[in-house]
């Protein structure tokens, strides 16, 4: 891939991601205001804080003289895994040239899912392949106090280095993300719904299919502004088996708990799937990949399984 | 947009005792509408009765080849002109009288008059002189089971007050012939701003024919924005945003597409989306 913001014969600037362990307030702040002020420190930079609080106000009291913009509330910043991915690249490519200094603290809710957090950790690793070539550096905090140990273990599976205490290392348990993402795959199940619609579809023009999408959304009761994405997202996939795949073709959709679930299958056996698809976002709308991706932004989980029998793409919405 | 007591109607659906009016927003919009009225007509042996300002006028929708002899008449303006300079609305409309009387003693089916009403407002009092006019052509049109007119007038010399009066005295707003129709989607060319109106669902059966529209644009364009009015549009889908971004891209330097009263779901997707990802498009009124 290449970088999203990397101009045509600048020297690539490697990406630091570091995963920051740390305990009480105390602990924490030892650690994030040096790095607040190496960033603000080094003109080349533009810094960048996103934490939750109590730790968002308690650093942005030490720094009174900075700019209101700097201080994110981490809570609203962390809502979708793949529009927070987006922001920070929107955010990497406004201040090009500068390199973003940030320090980014995922948050992690104990009302998840396991597959959930599991999703959030997918981009955590992801961060390591799309800003790779960017020169910005991330200092991730993670509360040893307050996050159950599954949640630590993801952090040292998604940052190549440790910071802890007063020390920095390099990460031995650090996974490439092509193979932590292919991890997350692995633990996926797939369990066949009670009940379910099913609508085939047969010709190229998708309009039947909407309108089969949009009043069921409305039934099950999907807000108009999900309804318009999930239709929007489902028509996409369809669109794409209808050129990439082998019929037969069809929609199927049904209710698990608060989700809304619709499936697109096909036949046909995706043989150049990557653990990746879709993760890494295209530069422009021109590019590759453009699709998937903006279909990963406008629903809250995408599941691709690309097997032999078959290619089945399962998009789920919250009602 | 002018009334909502007139029937809005493409100028290819027009019938005789349509009395209709074109409100152009310049040379091009006129020629485009009123080209397909004349070309349309000639080519099914209507009798088109085209009322100019002078005698050699470029008659629009000619396409350079001369119409078989007697079914195209052109009345010059200069002949209502009175001795003493000025003109005379009631010499224009005796003339246009009676070279529709001559042709429903011919054996047309269909009688096409259009005029260009614009200089009665040249006239001293020259919107009541323009209203009377037309009350006089709908008294000759409407009855008529052969007669359909259109009367052009530039929009950019009529008040808000003059337009609801023209709405009044015409059962008919012409409009362009769209570029594209089916069931699900249409594509009309608008000229003020420059590009086209989309109503209905935008999905990959019909980026060919979006493209295409968009080529006519581009082509008949003098390098000013493009404008898409989306108001009517319930659906896009992200293959056509991918090709808004190539058509950008391919005339960059330009100027941007620009996407106009977009519905708030659609904005809300684009948004989603991220405008970084679409360069060359721009979100212009809301």
């Amino acid at each position: 891939m290449t970088s999203p913001t990397l101009a045509a014969g600048v020297a690539p600037r490697p990406l630091q991601h570091r995963a920051f362990l740390f305990g009480g307030m105390d602990d924490f702040l030892s650690r994030a205001v040096p790095f607040v002020r190496e960033g603000l420190d080094d003109e080349d930079r533009s810094v960048v804080v996103v934490v939750a609080e109590p730790r968002l106000s308690a650093l942005r009291d030490l720094f009174p003289d900075c700019a209101d913009d700097m201080f994110i509330d981490a809570s609203a910043f962390y809502a979708h895994p793949v529009r927070t991915l987006r922001s920070y690249l929107e955010l990497v490519k406004r201040e090009h040239p500068l390199r973003v200094h940030a320090l980014a603290e995922p948050v992690w809710r104990p009302e998840w899912t396991a597959r959930e957090t599991l999703e959030w950790a997918r981009y955590e690793s992801l961060i390591n392949e799309v800003f790779k070539d960017t020169g910005a550096s991330a200092l991730c905090p993670y509360d040893t106090f307050a996050l159950p140990p599954q949640i630590l273990e993801h952090a040292r599976r998604t940052h190549p280095r440790l910071v802890q205490g007063d020390a920095e290392r390099p990460n031995a348990r650090f996974a490439a993300p092509e193979d932590f993402s292919a991890e997350v795959d692995r633990a996926r199940v797939f369990p066949a719904p009670h009940e379910s619609e099913y609508l085939p579809v047969t010709g190229h023009d998708l309009h039947e299919l909407r309108r089969w999408v949009g009043e069921r959304s409305e039934r099950h009761g999907l807000s108009r502004q999900d309804a318009q994405n999930l239709v929007t997202a489902v028509n996409e996939v369809a669109a794409n088996a209808l050129v990439h795949g082998t019929p037969p073709f069809g929609v199927r959709l049904w209710t698990e708990g608060p989700d809304l679930v619709c499936e697109v299958g096909d036949n046909g056996y995706w043989n150049t799937f990557s653990p990746l698809v879709g993760f890494v976002p295209p530069s422009s709308a021109l590019e590759n990949g453009f699709g998937l991706w903006t279909v990963r932004l406008l629903v809250d989980l995408v599941e691709v399984r690309a097997g032999w029998d078959g290619t089945f793409v399962r998009m789920r919405l919250h009602r | 947009m002018e009334t909502l007591s007139s029937v809005r109607r493409p100028v290819r659906e027009l019938r005789p005792g349509d009395h209709a009016w074109l409100a152009y927003s310049g040379e091009d919009e006129q020629r485009y509408v009123v080209g397909s009225f004349v070309r349309d007509g000639l080519d099914a042996s209507h009798k088109v009765i085209y009322l100019a300002g002078s005698d050699d006028v470029d008659v629009p929708g000619m396409n350079g080849t001369p119409p078989r002899s007697g079914l195209l008449t052109v009345v010059p303006l200069e002949e209502a002109r009175r001795p003493d300079g000025g003109f005379d609305p009631g010499t224009v409309l005796e003339a246009l009288a009676c070279e529709i009387a001559g042709a429903e003693g011919g054996d047309f089916g269909t009688i096409r008059v259009t005029a260009d009403m614009t200089w009665t407002l040249d006239l001293p009092d020259g919107l009541t002189q323009l209203l009377r006019c037309e009350r006089h052509i709908e008294q000759a049109v409407c009855p008529s089971t052969r007669v359909t007119a259109i009367c052009q007038i530039d929009r950019r010399r009529l008040t808000a007050d003059a337009r609801t009066a023209l709405a009044a005295s015409h059962s008919t707003v012409v409009t362009p012939n769209p570029e594209f129709a089916d069931s699900v989607l249409q594509i009309v060319r608008t000229f003020e701003p420059v590009g086209l109106s989309l109503l209905g669902e935008l999905d990959a059966s019909r980026h060919m024919v979006l493209d295409q529209a968009l080529n006519t644009v581009l082509t008949a364009s003098r390098g000013e924005e493009i404008h898409l009015d989306l108001a009517g549009l319930g659906f896009i889908d992200l293959g056509a945003l991918n090709m808004l971004a190539d058509v950008a891209a391919r005339r960059s330097g330009t100027g941007p597409l620009v996407l106009d009263s977009m519905p708030v779901q659609l904005r809300t997707i684009m948004e989603t989306v991220g405008w970084h990802m679409l360069p060359g498009l721009r979100l212009g009124t809301v």
